[in-house]
């Protein structure tokens, strides 16, 4: 009998509910485990509480936005090294170099991504 | 100080010559009468005869005559009409410094004058208005030192252009007032020679106060980005809706449904690019379009372009000549930016040229440039409307007419923008029912 393999939980934070279903349904479909946030504040809440292996995290967010969110998961001991993508609206390049200072790994603009290829990039990265 | 007028002159002199003479005429009349009355205080035969008299008498009035007439050309000769001329033209200029003067004081605009180190002479009344301040608080001033701190950059290198002669023509920068207020201002200045010493130099100043254009821009600006932002986000979540439903990961669709999210999904990227292009046109307008300049092929930016345009070329039986000539595989631009000026040049092409016609992509190098030429077939540019085609929401009357073609007339204007914004440039051959050749220059 093969051993089956735990799938990879992520926990998406974004306060658009019919974004956070669809790429939620998408990596479901994909063999991930998904957990849903609307602001930064739940997701923080989740992310401390759940240990997600993967945390997709919007920037305009009410409560607590995606910086703010950020910076406080790197003070946590098992946040600081936490799988965080920012999955945003927000394009300039200094909201891209603003993200790796404050330490996520990847930057995907949500307008110029289509959904499998960041379901794609998110399974090769992590699967 | 007002000239003299010659005229007053020479009739002074000419009454001096004429009073002279007539003192001499009657002295000498004055000796022949005498000599006439008493002719016992002379001796025999020296009293003159009639003829003599007569003689006498003729040369006076001769005399007289010629002097007249030499005063008369005195009057009238070059000298004297050379003068009256000067007298005239002096007195338009005092007439002309006079009115510049007046212009200059009670013009709406602030006028500057500048002295050879960028210093402030005379400002005029608007100047004062504008700064909110008295004379004394201007004059002395290097006017290149009025600006906020943020602009002191640019204003030495306005003030460099200055000292250099360089003319300064409709620059937009900053400058404070006494309040301390920031107004947008635009700054032209013109040196002239020193009206005292021609090897010194003045300058004349005028700032133009657009902080309320700049205001309503910024306003526009604003509302269009913050719009173009809020339109974006559900057509994220349409697109990715779409996406789900057409991959078959939530259920498969009947081919009527399938054919329904298609034309869905086809019509909300259409709704993106129009969006995108909308936040173009302001980050443009704004000055905000960032350039990131990395190693781009523009070889792969062409052919990703040809298949997403793939359905349409095979739609219109177009055919796609490319040559690429192995150059531009490796230059040094903003793929994204360069994306969008090649995508908007070839789907114009093919937009606009009728079905079975040609589309013709040809990159080029020269000793300085690089070139991308996207020639077409098509219906091609009216001549009266070529000056226009780059102009924002400009759509020339003969594609207009067509049913099949949509475009919102911003897709040429922010070609050129872009091909600027990136030091290049955009040019364009084009007739009428034979077709258009745009050329864009890295």
């Amino acid at each position: 009998m093969t051993e089956q393999k735990t799938p990879k939980k992520v926990l998406i934070i974004d306060d658009n509910e019919s974004l956070r279903t669809i790429l939620g349904d998408k990596l479901i479909a994909s063999g991930f485990e998904t957990l849903g946030a609307t602001d930064g504040e739940d997701g923080l809440k989740q992310a401390l509480e759940l240990h997600p292996d993967i945390i997709l995290l919007d920037v305009l967010m009410p409560k607590m936005n995606g910086w703010e969110m950020l910076e406080k998961l790197r003070q946590d001991a098992w946040g600081k090294s936490a799988n965080v993508i920012m999955l945003t609206s927000l394009e300039s390049t200094e909201n891209i170099a603003h993200a790796m200072e404050k330490g996520s790994y990847q930057y995907f603009l949500k307008t110029d991504c289509d959904l499998n290829e960041v379901v794609n990039q998110i399974k090769t990265k992590y699967s | 100080m007002q000239p003299t007028h010659p005229l007053k002159k020479h009739l002074a002199v000419s009454g001096g010559v004429i009073l002279t003479l007539c003192i001499i005429f009657f002295i000498l009349y004055g000796t022949l009468r005498d000599r006439f009355m008493n002719p016992g205080r002379y001796a025999v035969g020296a009293l003159p005869s009639a003829e003599m008299q007569f003689f006498f008498i003729s040369i006076s009035i001769i005399i007289v005559i010629v002097l007249i007439g030499y005063i008369a050309y005195l009057l009238l000769t070059a000298k004297t009409r050379a003068e009256l001329w000067v007298y005239r033209e002096t007195e338009h200029l005092v007439y002309s410094r006079d009115q510049f003067q007046r212009l200059y004081d009670e013009a709406p605009v602030p006028y500057i004058t500048l002295g050879e180190n960028g210093e402030i002479r005379e400002p005029n009344k608007a100047t004062l208005r504008f700064f909110n301040a008295v004379p004394e608080d201007l004059i002395g001033k290097n006017l290149f030192t009025l600006e906020p701190e943020y602009e002191i950059p640019r204003a030495n290198q306005l003030f460099e252009y200055y000292k250099r002669n360089i003319p300064i023509n409709r620059e937009e920068i900053r400058i404070i007032t006494k309040k301390g207020t920031i107004k947008w201002v635009s700054l032209s200045v013109f040196t002239t020679k020193n009206a005292e010493n021609s090897k010194k130099r003045t300058g004349i100043a005028t700032l133009f106060d657009i902080t309320e254009q700049k205001q309503l821009d910024q306003a526009k600006t604003e509302f269009v980005s913050l719009a173009s932002h809020q339109l974006r986000s559900p057509s994220v979540t349409i697109k990715w809706g779409t996406t789900m439903l057409l991959s078959g990961d939530i259920g498969e669709l009947t081919p009527k449904q399938n054919d329904y999210v298609h034309r869905i999904h086809t019509a909300n990227e259409d709704m993106i690019d129009l969006v995108d292009t909308l936040l173009n046109v302001s980050r443009i307008e704004i000055g905000s379009l960032a350039i990131d300049r990395k190693p781009t092929n523009a070889r792969e930016l062409s052919e990703g372009i040809i298949n997403e345009l793939m359905p349409q070329i095979i739609q219109k039986n177009i055919r796609i000549d490319a040559q690429y000539n192995n150059y531009l595989e490796n230059i040094n631009s903003d793929p994204k930016l360069l994306r969008i000026i090649i995508q908007n040049l070839v789907s114009n092409a093919v937009k606009y040229t009728p079905d079975g016609g040609t589309v013709t992509i040809t990159f080029s190098e020269s000793e300085r440039d690089k070139h991308v030429t996207v020639t077409d077939t098509g219906y091609g540019i009216p001549k009266e409307q070529q000056d226009k085609i780059f102009t924002k929401l400009f759509r020339a009357d003969n594609v207009r007419k067509l049913t099949n073609s949509q475009g919102t007339g911003l897709g040429l204007y922010l070609t050129k923008s872009i091909a600027e914004s990136l030091g290049g440039g955009i040019s364009f051959i084009s007739e009428e029912n034979h077709g258009t050749s745009f050329t864009l220059t890295l």
